[in-house]
């Protein structure tokens, strides 16, 4: 189709429709909805956010707030946990509480850290490669340094003394995880922005006269966020694997607080007597960061840039 | 000939690139020369053609001149005023007259932004007019480079070659630039193609009086839109001359060289002319030849050529060459062969 011919379309009311053009994004999207098992793996995420969001609900329904001990009808005569039965339809834990409760309540816990520690990371992470890809030189120099030296600090060493001295708090949960995984972020988008930055479209921003916040973010940013929102679906649950862990160490949230690594760290004396205990909260987090990874499978997938051309 | 100060003037401009070894502790290993000396004058409404093989320094002549490079040495001259050695913000107003349009129409556009967008950055980048009012700008460049305005909201990617080349020229026109530098506009397109936005920039430069510098490596299409035209070799400019002028009464041995290649319509013609090959390849601009920078190459090179390195000589936007044994007119290139060696290790010895 030569120039010409198109030029003088703007009569043709044929060619009316196709004017607004369809950006990157709404392709990666139109691919995306075409990845059953993808958009399946969304449907559940979506659940466990209502479940998260409806925690109340659950403990209205049942009539078990998260954190009551049922010491007569929720554990027996030895004090043992009680299985699932029409009272407790997940069971009972040690003190005697509503698993099924606690785990809708412990989903606000994994999602909120997992946003958060996630939402942390991506900002710096983004905003440390931008620069140091960008301005190059010095700043680059010691950026990547620090990258390389982040990358390399122990993490369950730092987190287990941090919380030694801080206690234990979500505050600090999403400060620990956000600290140690923006290095990994920042190394990625300073790859691309490094071959970014040479392309012409940078050159001709510069010959306008824009400053370089503007060509970073402007110009460069739309071009990195591809692998960003990629990298990004695929961290939020190794995230919210890191914040069950560390509640499993104890390094979590205060108790009574319900959580997911809390639950199966409390589970651990009981798993021969009581399997229901460690089950239900082992498969509500495997469920989430299988839906989260497989959803994450399929952006990678969806927005790929080999694959816009 | 203009009496007129030249709206640019190049003095001794030198632009050359350190090639470093190591990461922690750089050194400099050596220098890329890819800019070594060049004076120049583009005078108000002229284009200027700059012609020279891949790898020559044209473009980054061009980079120097839109102050994307910083020079190594020298000065350049726009509108009476030494710009180089201004800061980034004090050169913010001189971008505004002097534009780009660059080689690669996919490389040039941010593909993740919608083509009105990528228009109105000049607009935004210079704090101009408001939203409706660069919508409406950037409709009137759109129609004006022969675009439908209603596609202000695609992408890059929904554009050919050559739609995306007016998509260039518009942005680069947004601020009514004096001078336009075009760096091989064409070379990336199709050759039909190629005659519609070599028309557009004649057009363009008629309705709002540009200057422009043209840069290519085809000297047939810098022959149709030049007054004058500057050939380069090595980071220097070896000769420059009114179009006429250069074609008719070629002074500089590699001038004659590249019109030798150039490709003549009529066979006949095309049988009988004189073709001068141009042995080897283009020396490393890291380590240029001594003296003339060409005498590698040159079919009359003579000893002196190895010694001493020719001035551009001759009054600015007259004829001017570089070379220390000019041609003659109707003198035959072909019969001549190089004549450095003998005399060379004679003179050793």
């Amino acid at each position: 189709m030569t120039a010409g011919t198109v030029a003088r379309q703007h009569t043709a009311p044929a060619h009316r429709r196709a004017i607004e053009g369809r950006s990157p994004w709404a392709l990666g999207w139109m691919r995306l909805r075409r990845d059953r098992v993808a958009m399946f793996c969304l449907g559940v995420i979506v659940l466990i956010v209502l479940v998260a969001v409806f925690a109340p609900l659950t403990a209205h329904l049942t009539g078990h707030p998260p954190n009551e001990q049922y010491r007569s009808t929720g554990l027996t005569p030895d004090g043992l946990p009680r299985g699932p039965s029409r009272a407790f339809l997940f069971g009972t834990d040690d003190l005697g509480r509503d698993i099924l409760v606690r785990i809708a309540y412990g989903a606000r816990i994994s999602l909120l850290v997992g946003v958060a520690a996630t939402a942390l990371t991506v900002v710096v992470g983004v905003v440390v490669g931008l620069a140091a890809g960008y301005l190059g030189g010095a700043v680059d120099t010691v950026l990547t340094r620090l990258i390389d030296v982040v990358l390399s600090v122990p993490f369950l060493l730092v987190a287990i003394a941090l919380v030694s001295v801080t206690g234990p708090s979500m505050t600090v949960t999403v400060l620990v995880i956000g600290f140690f995984s923006w290095a990994s972020m920042a190394r990625i988008v300073r790859g691309q922005v490094l071959s970014l930055r040479e392309r012409e479209f940078v050159e001709a921003a510069r010959s306008l006269g824009a400053g370089d916040a503007r060509i970073m973010f402007v110009d460069v940013l739309p071009n990195v966020l591809a692998p960003v929102i990629v990298y990004t679906t695929l961290l939020i649950p190794v995230v919210i694997v890191v914040q069950a862990t560390l509640s499993f160490l104890g390094l979590g949230l205060a108790p009574p607080t319900a959580d997911w690594g809390g639950m199966l760290s409390e589970s651990q004396a009981y798993y021969t007597t009581a399997w229901w205990f460690i089950v239900f909260p082992g498969a509500a987090l495997l469920v989430t960061t299988l839906a989260f990874n497989l959803f994450g499978d399929g952006v990678r997938d969806a927005f790929d840039p080999r694959r816009d051309r | 000939m203009s009496t007129a100060d030249p709206l640019l003037r190049l003095d001794g401009v030198r632009k050359h690139f350190p090639v470093r070894a190591g990461t922690l502790l750089s050194r400099e290993q050596g220098r890329v020369y890819a800019v070594d000396g060049v004076d120049l004058e583009v005078h108000n409404g002229e284009t200027l053609g700059l012609v020279g093989e891949t790898g020559c320094g044209k473009s980054t002549l061009a980079r120097c001149i839109a102050r994307l490079y910083d020079l190594t040495a020298g000065t350049v001259w726009f509108d009476g005023r030494d710009i180089t050695g201004l800061s980034r913000r004090e050169m913010r107003p001189v971008r505004r007259d002097v534009q780009l349009v660059f080689q690669d129409p996919f490389g040039s556009l941010n593909p993740r932004r919608r083509v009105g967008s990528i228009i109105a950055d000049p607009f935004a980048v210079h704090q101009l007019g408001t939203r409706a009012d660069r919508k409406r700008r950037v409709q009137e460049l759109m129609e004006r480079v022969g675009l439908n305005p209603e596609h202000y909201n695609r992408f890059p990617a929904e554009f050919s070659g050559g739609q995306r080349q007016r998509i260039g020229v518009a942005r680069a026109l947004a601020l009514r630039p004096k001078l336009l530098i075009c760096d091989e506009p064409v070379s990336a397109l199709d050759v039909s193609i190629q005659a519609q936005i070599i028309n557009l920039l004649v057009d363009l430069q008629h309705d709002f009086g540009l200057t422009y510098i043209f840069i290519s490596h085809d000297l047939s299409v810098v022959r149709h839109v030049s007054d004058r035209i500057a050939v380069m070799y090595l980071g220097r400019i070896v000769e420059s001359a009114p179009t006429r002028d250069l074609f008719e009464s070629t002074r500089h041995p590699y001038t004659r060289g590249l019109l030798s290649a150039l490709q003549v319509p009529d066979p006949d013609a095309a049988d009988s002319r004189e073709r001068i090959i141009l042995a080897g390849d283009l020396p490393s601009p890291t380590d240029p030849p001594s003296g003339c920078r060409f005498h590698t190459r040159c079919p009359k090179a003579r000893a002196d050529c190895v010694r001493t390195d020719p001035p551009l000589t001759g009054s600015p936007g007259r004829h001017q060459t570089a070379c220390l044994f000019p041609l003659e007119i109707g003198e035959d290139l072909s019969l001549a062969s190089p004549q450095v060696h003998d005399t060379v290790i004679g003179g050793a010895g």
